[in-house]
């Protein structure tokens, strides 16, 4: 098992990780935490595997991808971010199940 | 043939992209002008699907290389009738709500409205031209980010948990599908899906990329019990914007299912598409039964989307009768979309005209919008799946491919699913017709909200009588791999 | 080797260890500053794979201005008392749900150890593209072969990405009202310091920007890093006063994906296919591409910042 294998490894790890938190936390700020942590364990196992081979050059196709999942997950990150501070002004929890339903 | 030849000669696949893209972007610079500009562009995209579709009918599937490079490098456009017929569907759900929103939203939330739902049919255009599994993705995240952000629209707590909600499981399933994705790369060595397709063989990593970008799929698509997500989101959204939703956005990720299983999965995936005809039949009937128990108009028009659904992945057992069965969900997708948009625009007109959407409430209005009842009638004849309707003909071609095959549950599902449709669709109509106890406050609801719900509800029937054309355009490129299919 | 190795596991330790102390601090704040140290190993990672492209992407969005947006956030949620939930808040029913979703580690446990697996099993090497990528370099108009695919190869995967940040920026502009009031105490802290480094920042950004055809850097690196020195500028309380602005603000917004699109659409009109770009002038078109797509990011990752539609009027003094 070479580094980049680990390091694809350590990306579904990575990725399970955030799962579990996604599912288990009910905070929305955990919640986007988590959807990041798998965010970034996708990117490692896609442009870990491309470097398996050894070290046969690497491959910017992946790399690329990764770049424009990185601008893609900030972009999510900060339309949620206010959704959640609206959510909470709103209701006063930054909890989807908040006592105070409408 | 001059002119043919003339219409065949532009790239319409790339101009549905960015004419969109380009109306986006002049809606958001001159505000003042938003509403106009956005028409016409949403008109514009129109005659380019009519372009579109006259270039499938002449020259057969269209491709189009982005950059000039072409797969493996490159990012390739892909047409063929199956996405057409997306398309096609798209297009006319488009400029029915559109028009809508020219009277549903005022001023101020208008110049909000039109950039984004702009990036939606891009996006959307976006998703059923490309043949390549990563630039998907990239499609799904702006589809799921616009419609996210569309949702969030109304304002208020219930849309706003609503959106949050839709829009961590969409997140939720881009990520699963990506990493599908790169477990596919890293297989093949390459993301284009025809190039995929002619590599694909059966392997464990092929088995985790199958079962992560179809769950994600799935979630996107709120197939039971991953369904959590949607009548919140559904139900608290602008009228126009639920129309889209329940009408295209969940469609989008079902057409990019069909797509992979049917290009890439289906021949390495024994037993799955059993379990896929599970769920959707426990859809259909759970999803039915909540639509039936509900109180208020659009969460019951929102149950009613899981329901409907759940039927589209009943063709997935039924896959050894290939033509049937992939006909019966192309029809059930399009009948749906137009049937559901037009019944959440008549609801958006319900509540316009009575201030709320309690059905028990809603006495009298057949006197009083004659025209958006009649339109919601019309639609729930589809959703019924009552002749003459896209939704008849697609629930029969259900029935028929179960018949052959001796599936006697499935039969069971679709005509149990389309009672109890009858049922919800008259527990609302029931309530319109009868006498109204006390005077309710009014407002008008203009000709411009009326008249899309009814033409889309016109056009859901219609579907029902065309179905020779239909069939033809599907045929184009041959999408449902007819010729490989042994039965 | 064996020292690299080492570091190399230690390393994804490392990652995996501050994951999860970023997912399951019970203080969110410090689950914030650990997710941001996070993103810090992560480029790391990337340097470690010979990605410094995305390492310098990561380093400034993923750890720079993600980390900045969710303290930001943060403190508005502390405003309005939603800062963290207590289990007080949680019904007795809500508990026991809870209780039975801790169970979920073995079904995830499985999940992973299959996707392991399907990792492990991935069949020999497969070259990739890394081949064709090299192969079409010379054409590209870029020596840098993550920016030929970014803005050549693979260009019309860009402008859509473009187009999802500018969607981000509308969707929040869509729902949140005008932009909270700079915070005084920062704003004084921050003062000297905004004067001294943004000058530096836009220098490094402008460098990032040029050196990127041929080697790591970009419209990204360089936008991201403007989006930093803009988010430094909004916390020592700068507003633009954007009442007479306001149409050349969103014409810098849209300038990236507008460009970008432009040029895809004058492209399709010369030579019938979108974003081909004639090889002798590849090199400047995606040039200008990248300056355009820098200023909106830099914009946009500022103005996604600020949280809220700017204000008509000066707010402060």
């Amino acid at each position: 098992m070479n580094a980049a294998v680990l390091y694809a490894l350590v990306g579904v790890g990575l990725y399970s990780l955030g799962l579990y938190a996604l599912i288990v936390h009910a905070h929305l700020v955990r919640k986007i935490l988590a959807i990041n942590v798998m965010g970034s364990g996708v990117f490692l196992v896609l442009v870990a595997l491309a470097r398996r081979g050894g070290e046969a050059g690497t491959d910017a196709v992946p790399q690329a991808m990764v770049i424009t999942g990185i601008v893609v997950a900030v972009s999510a990150t900060a339309l949620a971010l206010i959704l959640v501070v609206k959510l909470a002004a709103e209701t006063g929890y930054a909890t989807l199940s908040g006592n105070r339903q409408e | 043939m001059p002119a043919g030849s003339a219409v065949t000669g532009v790239s319409w696949g790339a101009l549905l992209v960015l004419l969109p893209l380009t109306g986006a972007m002049v809606c958001f610079l001159w505000t003042r002008a938003a509403r106009i500009l956005g028409l016409s562009t949403v008109i514009a995209v129109c005659l380019a699907v009519a372009g579109l579709g006259w270039q499938l009918l002449q020259e057969g599937v269209y491709h189009h290389a982005a950059g000039g490079w072409g797969a493996p490098l490159g990012i390739e456009l892909y047409a063929d009738g199956l996405s057409l017929l997306m398309l096609i569907a798209t297009a006319a759900v488009a400029l029915a709500v559109s028009i809508y929103s020219t009277g549903y939203f005022k001023r101020a939330r208008a110049i909000r409205f039109w950039p984004l739902w702009l990036i939606l049919l891009a996006a959307l255009n976006a998703l059923f031209l490309s043949a390549d599994i990563f630039n998907l993705y990239v499609t799904l995240e702006l589809v799921g980010l616009a419609a996210a952000a569309l949702t969030a629209l109304g304002g208020g707590a219930a849309a706003l948990r609503g959106a949050m909600r839709y829009l961590l499981a969409s997140l939720l399933g881009s990520l699963s599908y990506l990493l599908g994705v790169a477990l596919l790369y890293h297989s093949f060595g390459s993301v284009d899906i025809a190039m995929l397709a002619a590599r694909m063989e059966s392997s464990p990593t092929v088995w985790a990329a199958l079962g992560l970008m179809s769950a994600g799929l799935i979630m996107k698509t709120a197939l039971y019990p991953l369904h959590f997500w949607l009548p919140p989101a559904h139900s608290s959204a602008p009228a126009p914007v639920s129309a889209v939703l329940s009408g295209l956005v969940v469609k989008a990720s079902f057409y990019l299912l069909l797509r992979l299983w049917l290009e890439l999965f289906g021949s390495v995936s024994e037993g799955i598409d059993n379990m896929l005809g599970l769920l959707g039949s426990v859809a259909v009937l759970w999803g039915s039964v909540q639509a039936l128990r509900q109180t208020r108009l659009k969460l019951l028009v929102a149950y009613s989307t899981v329901a409907q659904l759940g039927y589209l992945f009943l063709a997935f057992p039924l896959a050894a009768s290939a033509m049937t069965a992939w006909n019966a969900a192309a029809y059930l997708v399009i009948s749906h979309a137009l049937a559901k948009a037009a019944m959440f625009l008549a609801a958006g007109n319900l509540m316009h005209f009575a201030g709320h959407d309690r059905i028990a409430d809603l006495d009298r209005m057949v006197q009083r919008l004659p025209l958006t009842v009649f339109a919601f009638a019309l639609a729930g004849v589809s959703i019924m799946g009552l002749p003459p309707s896209g939704g008849f003909i697609g629930k029969w071609l259900l029935l028929e491919a179960a018949l052959t095959q001796g599936r006697w549950d499935l039969v069971a599902v679709v005509i149990l699913g389309g009672l109890l449709a009858a049922g919800y669709v008259f527990k609302v109509l029931g309530s319109a017709f009868t006498q109204a106890a006390v005077p309710q406050r009014a407002r008008r609801v203009p000709a411009s909200m009326e008249w899309p719900a009814l033409l889309l509800a016109c056009a859901a029937i219609v579907l029902g009588l065309v179905t020779l054309p239909v069939f033809s355009l599907v045929t184009i490129g041959d999408a449902f791999g007819v010729d490989e299919v042994v039965p | 080797m064996l020292l690299q190795s080492g570091f190399d596991v230690a390393l994804g330790l490392g990652l995996l260890w501050v994951a999860w102390q970023a997912l399951n601090s019970s203080d969110l704040f410090k689950a914030i500053v650990f997710f941001i140290a996070f993103g810090l190993l992560m480029a790391l990672a990337w340097v470690r794979m010979d990605a410094p492209d995305i390492a310098l992407a990561e380093a400034a969005i993923g750890a720079g201005v993600t980390g900045a947006l969710l303290l930001g956030a943060l403190a508005r949620l502390r405003a309005s008392n939603a800062g963290e939930t207590t289990m007080g808040q949680a019904g007795n029913g809500q508990r026991r749900f809870m209780a039975s979703r801790r169970l979920l580690w073995i079904p995830l446990l499985l999940m992973a150890a299959g996707l392991g697996y399907a990792v492990l099993s991935l069949p020999g090497y497969t070259p990739g593209l890394s081949a064709q990528v090299a192969a079409n370099l010379g054409a590209s108009g870029v020596s840098n072969p993550v920016t030929a695919v970014l803005l050549n190869f693979r260009g019309y995967d860009t402008l859509l990405e473009l187009v999802v940040l500018l969607l981000a920026l509308l969707g929040m502009w869509s729902m949140a009202g005008p932009a909270p009031p700079p915070s005084a105490e920062a704003a004084a802290v921050l003062d000297g310091l905004s004067r001294f480094l943004t000058p530096l920042v836009l220098l490094v950004a402008a460098y990032l920007l040029w050196v990127g055809t041929r080697a790591p850097g970009g419209a990204f690196q360089a936008g991201s890093l403007l989006g930093a020195a803009g988010v430094l500028l909004i916390l020592a309380g700068w507003r633009a006063n954007v009442a007479s602005t306001a149409l050349s603000l969103r014409l810098v917004l849209t300038a990236g994906p507008g460009v970008f699109v432009a040029v895809a659409a004058f492209s399709l009109l010369m030579s019938g296919q979108m974003l081909k770009y004639p090889p002798a002038y590849a090199g400047i078109l995606i040039l200008i591409i990248e300056i355009a797509a820098t200023l909106s990011i830099g914009l946009t990752l500022a103005g996604l910042f600020l949280g809220g539609r700017p204000r008509g009027e000066r707010k402060s003094p």
